[in-house]
């Protein structure tokens, strides 16, 4: 893959996905001062097209012993691409199922539920966001939002290029990780974690981020990973699932034996929105050249290595939308409001 | 194994010695000072690069010598020479930057800094390295440069225009050398409006010369604007108070996150 695709690829997910709430957003403000231009999008979007739902269920991964390979200070050794397998960022709760109230989806059925992948809320039972009434509110007006965005901050931050956000930037593009002597990082498409792995003490609890701030550690084949400063300014999916500043998360990232898969399994606790702790599974998959190209899961490309091993490479992860104009569209779009 | 061995040896000798310096008090540790000391170097016996970095020059402001102004400390400047050896008409556009560089330096909105310029902004950046690529992770913008140490080429095609550029690099002795091409114009040099266009290329050399000090020089051209190929030193210092790390700073969200507050009742 190139840049060029690449680039495609960011405009593919402004084009597909953003387009209408942009769209709107930007008519609706523009409005106040203008005439009035067309709202309609003029393309359907592609809602979770191209290969991005690759499997409906998935195997348990149990935590236990790690005999597979391990890094020089002794971690086990996950380094390398990696991306959900179930379905991106369009509906926290049922994966598979598109975004709620989408004006512009295809024309298609979905289904009974069980035909699609389960919730990525694994407990409660019922699959849902165990939210406080007044919270259950505000999450419905901020998704139904979405397609009609008269207020800033019913586009969702991460159209603008701002980070994912935990648990969002397990549901979107593909990531790469990578291993130090006391850290591992996380390079996501327009952000990045760096889990520290040799210091348990978190920032001052006043420092509130988009990606927080991460502590863990090694249990066996499972990285435990303390998450706390959460800035919760981004949303969990377009559904506009919410935590609060006081959320705490505590993931464990559980790889199985033969180093191709890992099972994300995290307890969000956060009394002020939720009735209860909740736990979210995300299961994964290990991508490599071998496997065939994917323009959301996996957007590496063959190195230039004439006559040396075949060698996975990645461009330089910088939001286009960021730098090219796309959040500053919306800004400009807003001071003019 | 043998260049590992050999290099563990070293380092016990090292070692050896220091705890000598500290037994035999002071006056020893100057003249292992004086030798040069120790750098920190990986299983594969390269340089390590690892760790927290800063520029303390004022390279950021102004890349030739400069007096201080209201927005900008003095500094002696980092260009060899004293000059960047811009054409006439490039010297006037920079001349038109510096005199808008209130309003139009792209570090006001936050967007990716680019190369160079990233190693001497004045904010910190972490190397996480490995044996197949050095990663720089700058605190401002958030931005990542992976510069590749596994042997591999420039991409074939050259049209990508990056921000920070293709890195590849190689070690000559204990210098990682590392070529830069393929660039977009969207980066300023300084502050003060020092500019490029998509035919920058430059050549970076990073050398520890001690355990916490790194002399970066670059060799930048780009004949569109530059008359010849022209030279910059920076020290970059290791920040090693207790408990330092970067702190996420994602700027360019600042001008929209107020209309992100975490939602509440």
């Amino acid at each position: 893959m190139n840049t060029t695709t690449h680039r495609h690829t960011h405009r593919h997910m402004i084009a597909t996905i953003s387009l209408p709430a942009l769209a709107a957003t930007l008519g609706s403000l523009i409005a106040l001062a203008q005439t009035p231009p067309a709202t309609t999008p003029t393309a359907a979007p592609r809602v979770g097209g191209g290969g991005i739902f690759l499997e409906k269920s998935f195997p348990a991964i149990e935590s236990g012993p790690w005999s597979g390979k391990r890094t020089s200070d002794g971690q086990p050794d996950v380094e390398g691409d990696w991306s959900n397998t179930i379905g991106n960022h369009n509906n926290f709760t049922d994966p598979q199922g598109g975004i709620p109230g989408d004006p512009t989806a295809r024309n298609r059925t979905l289904g009974p539920r069980d035909q699609r992948a389960p919730s990525r809320v694994s407990d409660p039972a019922d699959g849902q966001i165990p939210y406080q009434p007044w919270a259950r509110a505000k999450q419905q007006e901020l998704a139904a939002g979405l397609w009609n965005a008269v207020k800033p901050e019913y586009i969702e931050p991460h159209d603008r290029c701002a980070p994912g956000g935990v648990p969002k930037i397990f549901t979107h593009t593909g990531w790469e990780i990578r291993q130090y002597p006391g850290k591992v990082l996380f390079l996501f498409d327009s952000s990045w974690r760096l889990i520290y792995l040799d210091n348990p003490k978190h920032l001052p609890e006043n420092l509130k981020l988009w990606n927080g701030d991460s502590r863990g550690h090694w249990e066996g084949n499972t990285l435990v990973v303390d998450v706390s400063n959460d800035n919760a300014k981004a949303r969990f999916a377009r559904t506009a699932d919410f935590a609060s500043e006081n959320v705490h998360v505590v993931e464990r990232y559980i790889f199985s034996p033969d180093g191709k898969r890992y099972n994300y399994v995290a307890t969000f606790t956060d009394p002020t929105v939720y009735t209860r702790p909740f736990t979210v599974t995300i299961p994964n998959k290990r991508w490599t050249l071998d496997d065939p190209r994917n323009g959301w899961h996996y957007q590496a490309r063959e190195a230039n290595n004439p006559g040396g091993p075949r060698i996975a490479d990645h461009y330089e992860r910088i939001c286009v939308e960021n730098n090219g104009g796309f959040g500053q569209v919306a800004i400009t779009a807003n001071q003019q409001n | 194994m043998t260049t590992r061995r050999g290099i563990q040896g070293f380092r016990q000798g090292i070692g050896a010695l220091m705890a000598a310096c500290v037994l035999l008090g002071p006056g020893l540790a100057l003249s292992q000072s004086a030798a040069g000391g120790k750098i920190p170097r990986q299983a594969n016996g390269k340089p390590d690069l690892s760790g927290i970095w800063q520029t303390t020059s004022a390279a950021d402001f102004d890349l030739e010598a400069h007096i201080g102004r209201k927005d900008a400390p003095p500094g002696l400047g980092i260009v060899e020479g004293g000059s960047i050896p811009y054409t006439s008409a490039a010297l006037a556009k920079k001349q038109k930057n510096f005199e808008n560089r209130l309003t139009a330096d792209p570090r006001l909105k936050c967007w990716t800094l680019g190369t160079p310029r990233g190693i001497y902004y004045p904010e910190p950046f972490e190397i996480l390295q490995r044996p197949q690529d050095v990663t720089v992770v700058f605190e401002f913008g958030d931005t990542v440069r992976t510069i590749h140490t596994d042997g591999t080429l420039h991409p074939v095609d050259t049209d990508h225009e990056f921000w920070l550029g293709d890195s590849r690099g190689h070690w000559e002795g204990d210098t990682l050398v590392v070529d830069v091409r393929d660039f977009n114009d969207q980066t300023w040099l300084s502050r003060a409006g020092d500019w490029h266009d998509e035919a920058l290329h430059i050549v970076e050399r990073w050398k520890l010369i001690d355990a916490n000090t790194i002399d970066y020089q670059a060799t930048i051209e780009d004949p569109n604007v530059y008359s010849k190929p022209w030279n910059i030193e920076v020290f970059l210092y290791r920040h090693r108070e207790k408990d330092f790390q970067l702190i996420e700073n994602y700027c360019y969200t600042l001008d929209y996150d107020q209309y992100y507050p975490y939602p509440k009742s």
